[in-house]
Order: C-alpha cells, then sequence, then structure tokens
C-alpha cells in the first residue's frame, strides 16, 4: 500500500477584492499517494489552480485559507507538516518550494527570468536545494536537459529562454523542475499552449520521467483527453467545489454528477463525426454570485427545486474510490 | 451547396525581412503562404487546421483583403460575376467588403467597451452606409441579435456586463449583421471552455442553415473542426497538405502529417487506442524552410526523393488532394468504434 503524500481536508480559500470577498475554493478535500497521478479537471474559475498553489502556499497576499482548512503534506523525513499553519518564512516551506515539490506552468517564458541562461537559472535552483559546487550543478543540469530530449544540451544550457522554441522551453522547465528530484510535481496546464504533436511529446516524457523517478503529479488541465492520458485518479471542480472524484476510468465511463456527464457530451470526439456535441446550459456565473446550495444547480437539467437551491450536497461514495457530490445520485444511482 | 462561392489559386503571402546591418543585403522575404489553392462553395464550412505558424491565419486574412497577397488568384463569384479580389482597390474594394466578415478569437478584447451591445453590432451597416435609417438599423439588429440567441433586453448595456460565450454571439452578430456571403471564424471558439464550446458550434451550424453563409473555420483543435466542416484544409509551414471532404480527411486520411496530427489528440474514451505517432523534433521556421517537401524533417516515411523533389499538388481522388509524392502507397485508414 503505497503511503499517503498530501491529504486536503476541507480547503476554503477567500480572496479580498474590490468587489467584496469571493470564495474561489469552497470545501474542497481530496488526497494523493506517493508515486500516483492526479489529474485536476475544471472550467476556468473552476479553483483548481488556486487551489494547488494554496500547497506551497503561493497564494497571492489577499488569499486566506479560512479557518478549518488543513492541507497535509509528508516530508520527506516521514512526518506530516501542516501547511496551512506554517510561517511563511519557515524552513520546511523553503524546502517544499521547488525542492521537494516541483512545478511547471502553463506558459514557460513567463515562469524564467528573461534576464539570465538556462544554464543560470537551473543552477541556481539545483545549489539551493542540493549541496552540490558550481561545476556539479552545471553536469547535471546538462544532464537534464539531454534527458528531456533538447538537442545538444551542452550549447542549450548557455542559452537565453527566448532563443528556444515554445515546446523546447517547456521541456526545459520540466527539466529545471525535475533536476532535484522532487516527490511532487504540480504541472498547471503544462500542455495547453502547445501543438498537438508537441504535446503528445511532452505528456510522454513526463510518463517516463514519472516512472523512472517515482514521483507524484498533481496535473491540472481544462481538457478531460489529456486527463485521461496521463492521470490515474481524476478530480472534477466546479465553482471551487470537488464534484466528483475517482479513477479517471471509471469516472469518464460511469460518470455520476450531472456536471461531468454535460462535460463528456460536450466535447466533441474525432472517432465518430455524427453524435450530437450537448452543450451545458448557461453560463458559468461569476465567482462573486456564487449560487446558495449546490453551486451546480444553476445548469443542472436534473436540478429539484426545494434541495438543489437550498441545500450544499454531502459527498457520497458510490464505489470505492469514487465519490461524488450530488442529491440526486442516489436516485440516478445504479445498485451493483 | 457546392456552386463556388470563392476560388483561390496560387494564394501567396510574403513579409519582407528588415535589411540586415545598415549596408547589408536585403533577405528574402518570408513566405507565409506559399503557393495555395482550394475552393469554398457557397453556403459550405471549410476547415483550415495547422500547428502555430503553419500560416492559417495569414490565408483567412488574405482573402479578406486585410492583408495584401503577394502572387495569386481570388476570384469571387457573386450573382454570375466574377470579381477578381485582389486587383480589387479603393472605392470598390471598399464598398466590397460588406459582403465578407471576420469574427476573432478572443471575445474580450474584440469588443469596444465604450460602445453599447447594440452600437457594436450595428458598426458594420454604419460603417460601409449600408443602412442609414435608425429604426431600420434597429430593426436589423435585433433580428440578427435574436437568431443569435441574445437577450433583446441587454442591447443597451455594455460588453464588460458579459460572458465569454455571450461576448462571442456578439461578435458573430456583428459579423452577419449585413448578411455577408463569406465570413472568417479565426479560432472563434478556441478561447471558451468546453461546456460553452459546443454551444457556440451549435450556433454556428444553425445560422448557416438559416442564412446560408459561407464559414472559412480556422482552428488548431481539429475535433471541433471536425463537427463544424464540411471540408477540411490542413496546413503545414505555409504550404496545404491535404484538403478532403470531413469524414475522407478524417478516417482515410493520405498525407503523413493529417495522420500524425490526428494520432496525437488525446481522447476522452478509456478504450480508444492512443498511438501517438512521434514526429521528431520542431516545427520549422518560415525562414528556413526545409528543400523539397517541407515535412521531410519530420516525417517517418521519408525518402531520398522527399528531401530534394517538393511534391506536387494534386487530386488523388475527386475532391480529395493531397502534397505527397507516396499518398497512394499509404493507408491511413482509422478504425470507427463499434455500434
Amino acid at each position: 500500500m503505497a503511503e499517503r503524500l498530501l491529504e486536503i481536508e476541507n480547503l476554503s480559500i477567500r480572496f479580498a477584492t474590490d468587489e467584496g470577498p469571493v470564495t474561489p475554493v469552497h470545501q474542497v478535500s481530496f488526497g494523493l499517494d506517493a508515486g500516483r497521478t492526479l489529474g485536476i479537471v475544471g472550467e476556468s474559475g473552476s479553483g483548481k489552480s488556486v487551489t494547488t498553489k494554496a500547497i506551497i502556499r503561493l497564494l497571492p497576499g489577499s488569499a486566506t485559507i479560512l479557518p478549518g482548512s488543513r492541507i497535509r503534506y509528508r516530508m520527506r523525513g516521514g512526518e506530516m507538516v501542516d501547511v496551512q499553519t506554517l510561517s511563511p518564512t519557515a524552513r520546511a516551506l523553503r524546502r517544499m518550494r521547488g525542492g521537494e515539490i516541483g512545478m511547471i506552468f502553463q506558459e514557460p517564458m513567463a515562469s524564467f527570468s528573461p534576464v539570465y541562461t538556462i544554464g543560470n537559472q537551473m543552477i541556481e535552483m539545483i545549489r539551493l536545494h542540493k549541496p552540490l559546487s558550481r561545476r556539479q550543478a552545471r553536469e547535471l543540469a546538462v544532464e537534464m536537459l539531454a534527458k528531456v530530449g533538447l538537442s545538444n544540451p551542452g550549447h542549450r544550457v548557455d542559452q537565453y529562454p527566448h532563443e528556444l522554441s515554445g515546446g523546447m522551453r517547456q521541456r526545459a522547465m520540466i527539466a529545471m523542475a525535475l533536476s532535484v528530484g522532487p516527490s511532487l510535481l504540480i504541472a498547471d496546464e503544462p500542455t495547453t499552449a502547445l501543438d498537438v504533436t508537441i504535446q503528445a511529446q511532452v505528456l510522454d516524457l513526463m510518463r517516463s520521467l514519472r516512472d523512472e523517478l517515482g514521483m507524484a503529479i498533481i496535473f491540472i488541465s481544462h481538457d478531460l483527453g489529456v486527463i485521461n492520458q496521463i492521470a490515474d485518479d481524476v478530480v472534477v471542480m466546479y465553482l471551487g467545489t470537488v464534484v466528483e472524484t475517482g479513477p479517471v476510468r471509471q469516472v469518464i465511463r460511469n460518470p455520476q454528477h450531472p456536471y461531468t456527464r454535460g462535460l463528456l457530451q460536450s466535447i466533441p470526439r474525432i472517432d465518430t463525426l455524427d453524435a450530437p456535441l450537448i452543450p451545458v446550459p448557461g453560463d458559468i456565473p461569476s465567482p462573486s454570485e456564487r449560487p446558495t446550495g449546490c453551486p451546480f444547480h444553476t445548469r443542472c437539467p436534473i436540478m429539484r427545486a426545494g434541495e438543489c437551491d437550498r441545500l450544499a450536497p454531502t459527498v457520497r461514495e458510490v464505489s470505492p474510490g469514487h465519490s461524488v457530490s450530488c442529491h440526486l445520485v442516489q436516485a440516478a444511482r445504479v445498485v451493483a | 451547396m457546392s456552386s463556388p462561392l470563392i476560388t483561390i489559386r496560387d494564394l501567396e503571402v510574403a513579409f519582407p525581412q528588415p535589411r540586415k546591418g545598415l549596408f547589408g543585403s536585403l533577405p528574402e522575404p518570408v513566405r507565409a503562404v506559399d503557393r495555395v489553392s482550394f475552393d469554398i462553395n457557397r453556403g459550405e464550412t471549410v476547415g483550415l487546421v495547422g500547428e502555430s505558424g503553419s500560416g492559417k491565419t495569414t490565408v483567412g486574412r488574405a482573402i479578406l483583403r486585410a492583408i495584401d497577397p503577394t502572387g495569386g488568384r481570388v476570384t469571387y463569384l457573386a450573382n454570375g460575376e466574377e470579381v477578381d479580389l485582389v486587383a480589387l482597390k479603393g472605392e470598390k474594394l471598399r464598398r466590397f467588403r460588406p459582403r465578407m466578415s471576420l469574427v476573432f478569437q478572443d471575445p474580450y478584447s474584440s469588443l469596444n467597451p465604450r460602445m453599447t451591445v447594440r452600437d457594436i453590432i450595428a458598426e458594420p451597416l454604419v460603417a460601409a452606409g449600408l443602412m442609414r435609417d435608425r429604426q431600420q438599423i434597429d430593426a436589423r439588429v435585433r433580428e440578427i441579435a435574436a437568431r443569435c440567441k441574445l437577450n433583446l433586453e441587454h442591447l443597451r448595456r455594455f460588453p464588460h456586463a458579459f460572458s465569454g460565450g455571450q461576448r462571442q454571439r456578439i461578435c458573430i452578430a456583428r459579423a452577419l449583421v449585413a448578411k455577408p456571403d463569406f465570413v472568417v471564424c479565426d479560432e472563434s471558439v478556441s478561447a471558451l471552455d468546453v461546456s460553452i464550446q459546443a454551444e457556440i458550434v451549435n450556433l454556428l451550424r444553425d445560422l448557416q442553415r438559416e442564412m446560408g453563409v459561407a464559414f472559412l473555420f480556422i482552428a488548431h483543435d481539429l475535433a471541433v473542426v471536425a463537427r463544424i466542416s464540411h471540408r477540411v484544409a490542413v496546413m503545414y509551414v505555409g504550404r496545404f497538405m491535404e484538403y478532403a471532404p470531413v469524414e475522407r480527411l478524417f478516417f482515410h486520411p493520405r498525407h503523413p502529417y493529417t495522420h500524425a496530427l490526428l494520432s496525437a489528440i488525446p481522447q476522452t474514451d478509456p478504450d480508444a487506442e492512443f498511438n501517438p505517432i512521434r514526429l521528431e523534433g520542431e516545427i520549422p521556421n518560415p525562414l528556413s524552410v526545409p528543400t523539397g517537401c517541407r515535412f521531410h524533417t519530420r516525417c517517418p516515411f521519408a525518402r531520398d526523393r522527399c528531401r530534394s523533389e517538393a511534391p506536387d499538388w494534386r487530386e488523388i481522388e475527386a475532391d480529395h488532394f493531397v502534397a505527397c509524392h507516396f499518398a497512394e502507397e499509404f493507408d491511413f485508414t482509422r478504425s470507427r468504434p463499434k455500434g
């Protein structure tokens, strides 16, 4: 049995904005075992990025993690730390960021500084977390660049980010994040800005590096197709709440929540051209106008008045590891 | 259907390069679009797919004369007369413009925040001087807004009050208000969330059926293109690789690049076969286009002939065009799911 690496319980985050407080993340709970890949899927405003930023406490100053939230992370020594209680300058937090937990983002140009070479930035990062000399760190950087498949890594290491193409930059960022051997990699839409042929290369690379290094991955995407390719388990988020979670295959084959079902029907497939595209009706409400009760009730085709618009649904397990947050799921449930 | 509206022959768009140094030589211009030929029929949707930098946006803009082509012919057949779009100038071009229109990718930056929705939709009518009477304009705006499923109460509001999907419907209403024959949709659903995207795709299909407008639907997402297009063109570094009716292109592609693109789309079906063709390396820079077939640097089937000789653009079977020396040898037929 793999050990728990990360446990998020009841996480709520509030932002102070000019138009008053908004809660983009509302009572989110999920967990991740060492070595597993968890996909988080959701549309814009679903809170998927904010949730993962909270794990390494990278939220902006206007954000507060509300009382009652817990984020527990197992440090390499084996102890569980309560991340939300750490002081912003805590040593444990510094060890986590970039060291035990690596991050890659959608836009690699924004994550590299344009005025230093790729190598300089990698060396700085490696030496922050590993007791290596500059020369050793540089060797490791070149080795990692070769591992992610960049041609001529000895030359690339001295290039500036703007000299690389988008796909190469994304791979350089993966090399940097993985150079210190994190136990957890958080990848926030890492392939969204890439063309499909390059996306296939990057997904391939992430899969093989994961198997080689044995790390866990949290993979955020709006594309269920990509999640299906890379993740073991999936968390479906809508307006800051988890509506459904379970093994990827099961959630796609046997979706329980009306939102998950709607999402699957609205995705165009290429294996059949004549299946109708059924949109999810209505628009995503703005985070400042969070509906009462179930957050999806304003767009839900099977909404039951008096219940869904008043009471927040509880989480119910439909089968081991597969749970859903919907009032009506028991009625829709097929008893196995 | 099936009568041609626009025929494009050997379309070429080259952008001049800055001189190297003060006295340096003038480098060869970059050919963003290199001898592209295809037809668009009345009331038809032609999908145009390709990876970033392939020149698909430039094709759309050159047909609309938002950029001037540097070569080739674009002929527009309207009411039995042939109009050479490339030669059109000045007042004549200006009067021709309302027949064609454009929907952009980003519904946030393409709407003027200081105009009401009504004024935004009316703008093409006013700008082209098609209508002057206020009531007449109002009536037309309301008609098209209703067709685009906009709430008529909202016409007095400003764009900031609307979500992405609603904004894109405003953009579509604006593009269609002058009843054009032809609209270029440049990545018009790419910025939208998937649950909203399907609605806009369905709306475009309904509007086409009602109004008989032809679309050039440019997108990098093949699955969306498959849903909306009658015919699809695949572009790579400034050239067309393949052009065929949607069923043929998606299930019986003849070009290795089309095949590779299709295989690389991650599918949501956990049981679907997923063995993406590994394309080596990166998309070539249009500044230094490979010799011969421009796809040969990444093509898993490349042979000597591909490196030296550029393939012709030829009709391999009725209405199925391809640029590959060995297209006859390839059978990339994809299996369909049972049931």
